[in-house]
């Protein structure tokens, strides 16, 4: 059986897996953390719960996310609502940072996933999946959707004792979204599709992303 | 055996392994051929990145909590808000659980995170040989948990999108809250820059004696 080597990314250990890559979970040896996972409909998987998160996340935007009462007065707000106002009196730093982690960010991780795994899907990698793959890997953490689904439940707690809050459509939404993503980044690992972009390499098809050839 | 005694690393963002060019080429960097990224064998500068941006997050700690998150302006007049009346606020109206999520979010969290990169900073530095597994499992609690404190700045953005009613009451953010945002944001870069390898990094007795001669 043929192997390759990897280094766990964790304690720098050399640890050898299977090549092709078979289905399970792998740990490092030495520091017993997980060095990946591959599941071989990992594809199939990604390319569903991203296509349903990309309808939620639209449906998140569009519609009102909560709604507030106070005697007579009543406000209704969406997603965007929030970054406005913070916009609007000046808070740019807040603005800029709200607006990256629950909307820039999580768009664009949802489009580069189906823009991978929907051609994957079909059978064909695409030429910029490993600039794909990078910017995935530099989004890291910063998508913070999750997080901020638990400020919405803070804020509705703080909010209704002052008035009437009702969650809405785009609140549903969320709550279902939410996860949605978390299973699809529990699924996805990059490696299995860096081997595939190292096959279409040694076939000519695809080209290394060189910051410089050294 | 370790990557490194070999001369041997992997590329940080696919995982392939690739060779350090030998210690008298001058430069330490190799070039990923399948990615194309830089890798090294260490994360440049770790430990100094790591202590700078503890030391600027505790710095930023500091008027994060003595000055108000959020400013509630009703008729009968302002009312400002800092973190911690935020948490007797909820203790006091019997809101034990919103109370708790929130003092752990956005107190207890950015200090044991501060904490615990101090710690490891300090271990790595003086070269300890001892509770490598336990000290790998104090840093990924600190990426793990790190995000979870951008609740508060989540909750005061959609309170002041909600309550906007023009004189009759409104909410305004805070200089507190951009400084708690720079908390987050800065221990987290901080986690993301700490290289745990270098944890495991020194001769120690037990991988020296399972490695007999190179």
């Amino acid at each position: 059986m043929k192997k390759t080597f990897v280094c766990c990314p964790n304690c720098d250990e050399i640890c050898s897996i299977p090549h092709p890559i078979r289905p399970g979970r792998y740990k490092c040896p030495n520091c017993q953390h997980l060095i990946f996972r591959y599941w071989p409909d990992m594809v199939v998987r990604l390319y569903a719960t991203n296509l349903a998160a990309l309808i939620l996340f639209v449906i998140a935007n569009y519609f009102h996310l909560l709604s507030f009462a106070v005697v007579g007065n009543r406000a209704d707000a969406t997603l965007t609502t929030a970054i406005r106002y913070l916009y609007q009196e000046g808070d740019y730093l807040l603005a800029v940072a709200v607006l990256m982690t629950i909307l820039v960010v999580p768009l664009l991780q949802i489009l580069l996933n189906l823009s991978l795994f929907g051609p994957l899907y079909h059978g064909h990698l695409p030429r910029y999946a490993p600039h794909a793959l990078k910017l995935l890997e530099a989004f890291g953490p910063w998508g913070m959707l999750d997080v901020f689904l638990v400020g919405i439940l803070v804020s509705i707690v703080k909010l209704v004792k002052m008035g009437t809050i009702v969650p809405d459509a785009s609140f549903w939404a969320f709550a279902a979204l939410i996860p949605i993503m978390a299973y699809g980044q529990s699924v996805f690992d990059p490696r299995p599709i860096w081997e595939e972009i190292e096959e279409a390499q040694k076939a000519g098809r695809i080209s290394c992303p060189s910051e410089r050839i050294a | 055996m370790r990557a490194v005694d070999k001369g041997l690393g992997c590329c940080s963002v696919c995982g392939q392994m690739v060779a350090f060019p030998p210690p008298q080429a001058g430069h330490v960097a190799a070039y990923c051929p399948r990615c194309g990224s830089e890798v090294f064998p260490r994360k440049r500068n770790s430990l100094s990145t790591t202590l700078a941006l503890v030391l600027a997050s505790i710095l930023f700690y500091i008027p994060a909590n003595l000055l108000p998150m959020m400013h509630v302006e009703t008729f009968a007049g302002t009312e400002s808000d800092t973190i911690m009346s935020g948490v007797i606020y909820f203790m006091e109206t019997g809101s034990y659980l919103i109370g708790f999520v929130i003092f752990v979010a956005s107190i207890f969290v950015p200090v044991v995170k501060m904490l615990i990169l101090l710690y490891l900073v300090a271990t790595v530095h003086f070269g300890w040989h001892k509770h490598r597994h336990e000290r790998l499992k104090l840093y990924h609690l600190t990426e793990l948990v790190g995000r979870w404190s951008m609740v508060d700045v989540y909750v005061v953005s959609i309170m002041i999108a909600l309550v906007h009613f023009g004189g009759l009451s409104s909410i305004h953010a805070g200089t507190g809250a951009v400084f708690f945002l720079l908390v987050v944001v800065v221990t987290m870069v901080a986690a993301m820059s700490f290289d745990p390898r270098l944890i495991w990094d020194g001769a120690s007795p037990s991988t020296s004696s399972k490695e007999p001669h190179a």
